[in-house]
């Protein structure tokens, strides 16, 4: 269905591209004046906030002067047979910086944003020597891009922030990015919430596992697990899941003490657990009273406790350099 | 050593308490000495940048009185604007030392102020083990208070800010915090109004140490809360929560810093709430007695839900009409830990405000980081008032823990108290005669052998408990029970000697004073070079000269040099600091304005590429383009500053902008004709590995003034604008011509010459018939 809208959109857009330019060819005889293009793009941008262009309108409008406008261009492969899959976040956050252009108090006939599809405008990417897409650039009231009108995605990404600084820094027009807001976390929370609310109703009358400590005393240590293997750390930063190394080989642990990997946490995760599953084991173990039973949890725990903890500390040995202890492994 | 033995022997009460006295105090001791290792390497010097201000200012206090330091108006800091300190610090530390020296000298105790600001805080470390053995002894059991106080009087998480010259808040704000709980689990437990008041003034001592005290301020009112939501509502709750909230609103409102927070800012408003929360419940309790059953079931479930919505649309009113201030960045980044690195960056930039990796929580805590869940199981299992209180303790401090590297200095009481009942549960099993009950004393009698990591003490130790075992049969084994006990008593030997371990080598460096070793002769020099530009700046400098550096250095100049400073440690001014920035980011001839606008004399800065020191004004530059970037958009861009593939290089290929900024020029002045080494290229940085790209300049509207022994501090002189050479101009115009004159010396008047002399005309008197 979203789909079929979509294409819609498209065909209506082409329908009015088509229009606009037979009435643009009417007038290419003799080129047009500075006000009609203004007026043009004006029209134009009523309708659509991005402004689609082929070559030939590229030319009329972006290239050629008389201009007294700015144009934050976008070059772009949107088609699926192009398989450029950040062509469409691209998209995406150039939509939301240019919606909010164009719904904002700022709004006026200086700054247009512009799209260039390289289906539809292969010309275009040629005459500017492009042969990567995406590509933002800048074209000025006055004179020839110079490099710094080409943004540098591949160091500030192409978020709606980042566009709107690159605008900014170009033209002196500051955009303020307005996303439409994410419900997603707030649906799922509310969603969440009831659905605990309902289970809680439901059970009503058998509210005894709320009582029960094994419960809670497993979600709290689960918490403290989390925290101490350093799962906020990953949540922050975003480290890798595992490493290669030069030699081909895979690394699970970090090399230094100032990072992590994601798996190694899990890791540390597990050792901590076994460790406190060890001496959780020595401790009820005096609380038994078969004397098999005893024995038995009383030597389990310890060897949980002893081999976790000595591979934990060999793991942080490998990461702190020059650290002079050991038990049982190296 | 004979002592355990006797014990088992005779059970006494005297012996237990001789024992708990005698853990304690060797806890104090071993605390105290392991904290020296900074004070036995170099001298007795107050270190890094933060305790330079408290010192200065408790010097002042000394010296001028407390009054006077209340109302202390310091011009030598931010110029110029100046800083009012009385108003802007906890003072609690200040008192604390300068009360210390006024005992000493109403004793007639000679000692200087700088030796007590040194030894505050190793001091505080055995208060600190002592209130944490109080207050595991309240939640849990004298043996497992015993074992808590010997892990946190030697635990790297609090060593690391507690080092003899590490003289800063949370030295003695720990203390105040454990003291508090305690008193508050006291009065939690006999509902009594003196020792909630007592927890009140207590906490009123941690308001006047430490910014901290938002953690008791919400973790107290977050305990009452969750008791309220288990159904464990009694009057002793009302009694000691009501005295200790009112009292302790009070007294916070009392320090001049904190005024009027308590009731204005989101932070403290779950305190209110719950105050609110509490004493409608009490009152429906009341109703309880009055009406009957099924009557009172509905309206308490009702009243109870009304209660909690109106008290918490109140807070969000409030807070939308600005009677309440909203949370404050610092702390609204604790939840949303994506916020200070987008909108504060000056918090960011900050290293201990950096989220916490699993090494740093096993480098700080080794052993105990494992066991403490074990801790937290059982006080859940066996869960009761206080032990809620525990858990919440632990179970938020881990988080904030997590969030900020900072932050682990909250954490570790906590899981000291919590290893300390997990190790005590389970030696109660393994040190237990099946046939007598003797158990929390047999692990205090392990636990001096842990405290002082005497490794032959504890072997001889080690086997009493076996000899004494071997006599049962029935139960464990007693071989399997000795090796148990032998490998717990090997890991917590393991944490003895990590602890020890992790203290020399990791948190005793005054970063004053620098050590390397040499790998030539083995040999360890001292790079004294902070201290000797210091000294210089006092004694070459004009008394009012004002030296700008980058924020960091701003108390150390301030305390060593005794000069103004432009900024410092105290951030409390962004656009300032953003100034600096920019002076420090711009142009030779940009920053000349900016300097000459704000009155500079000196520019100081560290540059660590002669001798490969990392933590150099270079390394940090980013983070002042970014400061800088953030107040002033239009004139400072992050990314002139990298390369075009987005790197940061010194060297030839290194940004335009940044190869000709003032703080690269000034680092690397006359760095370009030196050779390090025989073979390598001259001007060749050891701390970025590259040769500089910009190597021959001259400094126009600077001078170099000084620079220290191994180029760590450089200082230039900001000329004064007659003095600069200003730019060449032609011979022709050097002369001032000027046709009107015409000089009169001519051979027939020697006479000299006024211009513009008042000529009078002589005539007649103008008559007025």
């Amino acid at each position: 269905m979203r789909f079929a809208w979509k294409s819609l959109a498209i065909l209506a857009i082409f329908v009015v591209i088509c229009l606009v330019q037979t009435d643009a060819q009417a007038k290419q005889k003799g080129a047009m004046t500075l006000t009609e293009k203004v007026q043009n793009l004006m029209d134009m941008n009523f309708k659509k906030s991005v402004l689609r262009f082929n070559g030939q309108k590229f030319k009329d409008y972006v290239k050629q002067g008389p201009k007294n406008y700015s144009m934050i261009v976008m070059l772009t492969a949107l088609a699926p047979s192009r398989q450029c899959q950040i062509c469409r976040v691209a998209h995406d956050e150039f939509t939301i910086l240019a919606n909010s252009y164009r719904f904002s108090q700022i709004y006026s006939n200086k700054l247009f944003f512009v799209m260039v599809d390289f289906d539809e405008g292969s010309d275009v990417f040629q005459s500017l020597r492009l042969n990567t897409a995406p590509v933002f650039m800048h074209f000025p009231a006055k004179g020839k891009p110079k490099t710094a009108d080409t943004m540098d995605i591949h160091r500030t990404g192409f978020g709606a922030e980042a566009l709107a600084k690159f605008v900014y820094e170009r033209t002196d027009v500051q955009v303020r990015v307005f996303r439409p807001p994410n419900y997603a976390g707030t649906v799922a929370l509310i969603s969440l919430g009831a659905l605990v609310a309902g289970i809680l109703y439901i059970r009503r009358n058998n509210l005894e596992f709320l009582y029960n400590k094994d419960l809670w005393g497993v979600l709290a240590v689960l918490f403290c697990f989390l925290m101490i293997s350093g799962q906020m750390w990953n949540h922050i930063r975003g480290p890798p899941l595992i490493h290669k190394s030069q030699n081909g080989g895979v690394a699970y642990i970090h090399g230094s003490s100032q990072g992590q990997l994601v798996i190694e946490t899990y890791i540390v995760m597990f050792l901590n657990a076994m460790i406190v599953i060890g001496m959780i084991l020595l401790t009820e173990s005096g609380n038994q009273g078969d004397s098999k039973k005893r024995r038995l949890m009383a030597i389990a725990g310890i060897a949980f406790v002893a081999i976790f903890f000595s591979l934990l500390l060999s793991v942080f040995r490998s990461k702190a350099q020059g650290y002079p202890y050991s038990f049982l492994f190296k | 050593m004979n002592r355990p033995t006797k014990l088992l022997n005779r059970k006494t009460a005297g012996y237990s308490s001789l024992i708990t006295f005698a853990v304690l105090l060797l806890a104090w001791l071993s605390g105290f000495s392991s904290r020296l290792f900074a004070v036995i390497r170099f001298e007795s010097i107050i270190h890094e940048f933060d305790p330079w201000f408290n010192y200065r200012a408790t010097a002042y206090m000394v010296q001028n009185g407390f009054y006077n330091f209340l109302n202390w108006f310091d011009e030598r800091a931010w110029y110029p604007l100046g800083r009012i300190v009385g108003g802007t610090v906890y003072p609690g530390l200040m008192i604390t030392s300068g009360g210390i020296h006024w005992i000493l000298h109403a004793l007639n105790i000679p000692v200087h102020i700088r030796d007590i600001c040194v030894f505050l805080a190793p001091v505080f470390s055995g208060l600190t083990s002592i209130s944490t053995y109080l207050l595991t002894k309240e939640l849990w059991s004298p043996g497992a208070g015993l074992f808590a106080a010997s892990f946190i009087a030697i635990v790297p998480g609090y060593i690391s800010r507690s080092v003899a010259g590490s003289y800063d808040n949370e030295g003695i704000a720990i203390f105040a915090l454990q003291f508090t709980y305690y008193l508050w689990v006291k009065s939690v437990k006999t509902g009594s109004v003196f020792w909630s008041a007592m927890a009140a003034v207590f906490y009123f001592y941690m308001v006047s140490a430490w910014g901290g005290y938002v953690f008791i301020i919400n973790l107290i009112p977050l305990h009452v809360f969750v008791l309220l939501c288990m159904g464990r509502y009694s009057p002793r709750l009302l009694t000691s929560y009501s005295t200790f909230y009112i009292l302790g609103l009070l007294f916070s409102m009392q320090i001049p810093f904190v005024g009027f927070q308590p009731i204005r800012t989101s932070e403290h408003m779950a305190a209110m709430g719950v105050f609110a929360l509490l004493m409608a419940v009490a009152f429906l309790k009341h109703l309880q007695t009055v009406l009957s059953k099924t009557e009172f079931k509905k309206l308490f479930i009702a009243g109870a839900l009304i209660a909690a919505g109106i008290v918490f649309l109140m807070v969000v009113l409030a807070t939308v009409l600005g009677v309440v201030a909203p949370w404050s960045g610092r702390f609204y980044s604790l939840w949303d830990t994506g916020y200070a690195k987008i909108h504060i960056p000056i918090i960011a930039s900050v290293s201990e405000h950096q989220p916490t990796t699993w090494f740093s929580f096993f480098f700080d805590l080794h052993i105990l980081v494992c066991a403490f869940p074990v801790g937290l199981w059982y006080c859940i299992k066996k869960i009761n008032d206080e032990r809620v209180f525990v858990v919440l303790y632990a179970i938020s401090a881990v988080y904030f823990a997590g969030v900020m590297v900072r932050l682990m200095l909250t954490l570790t009481p906590v899981v000291c108290m919590l290893a300390g009942i997990a190790f005590s549960c389970l030696l109660e099993v393994y040190l237990k005669e099946d046939n007598t009950v003797s158990i929390p004393k047999a692990d205090e009698t392990d636990e001096p052998a842990v405290e002082k990591k005497n490794l032959y003490d504890k072997a001889g130790k080690m086997k009493r408990p076996r000899h004494d075992n071997s006599h049962e049969a029935n139960g464990l084994g007693s071989n399997l029970k000795s090796v148990v006990i032998i490998a717990i008593l090997l890991m917590l030997m393991m944490f003895a000697v990590h602890c020890t371990w992790v203290t020399s080598n990791a948190y005793s460096s005054p970063s004053i004073v620098l050590a390397f070793h040499n790998s030539h002769d083995n040999s360890r020099n001292i790079l004294d070079d902070f201290r000797e530009a210091y000294y210089w700046l006092s004694q070459n400098t004009a008394d009012d000269a004002r030296v700008m550096s980058w924020w960091d250095y701003g108390y150390q100049i301030a305390g060593m040099a005794n000069r103004t400073t432009l900024v410092d440690n105290n951030t409390w001014n962004n656009s300032h600091i953003a100034l600096v920035g920019k002076a420090m980011s711009s142009t030779e001839e940009k920053s000349y304005e900016i300097m000459t606008s704000l009155d500079v004399d000196y520019v100081l800065v560290i540059f660590g590429g002669v001798i490969g020191y990392s933590g150099d004004d270079i390394n940090k530059f980013l983070w002042m383009v970014r400061i800088a970037e953030g107040e002033h958009p239009k004139d400072i861009r992050e990314s002139d500053y990298f390369t075009d593939r987005g790197e940061f290089r010194i060297d030839a290929e290194g940004a335009p902008a940044l190869l000709n900024c003032l703080m690269y020029k000034l680092s690397y002045y006359r760095f370009g004709e030196l050779k390090l080494d025989y073979r390598g290229p001259s001007g060749y940085d050891r701390t970025r590995n590259a040769v500089i790209g910009n190597k021959n300049f001259d400094l126009t509207y600077l001078e170099e003034a000084y620079t220290s022994e191994h180029w760590l501090v450089r200082i230039y002189r900001v000329k004064k604008p007659h003095e600069f050479n200003r730019p060449a101009l032609k011979k022709q115009e050097r002369t001032i011509s000027s046709p009107s004159f015409v000089s009169r010396k001519t051979i027939k008047r020697k006479k000299g010459y006024i211009k513009n002399r008042p000529v009078v005309v002589k005539g007649k008197r103008a008559n007025k018939k």
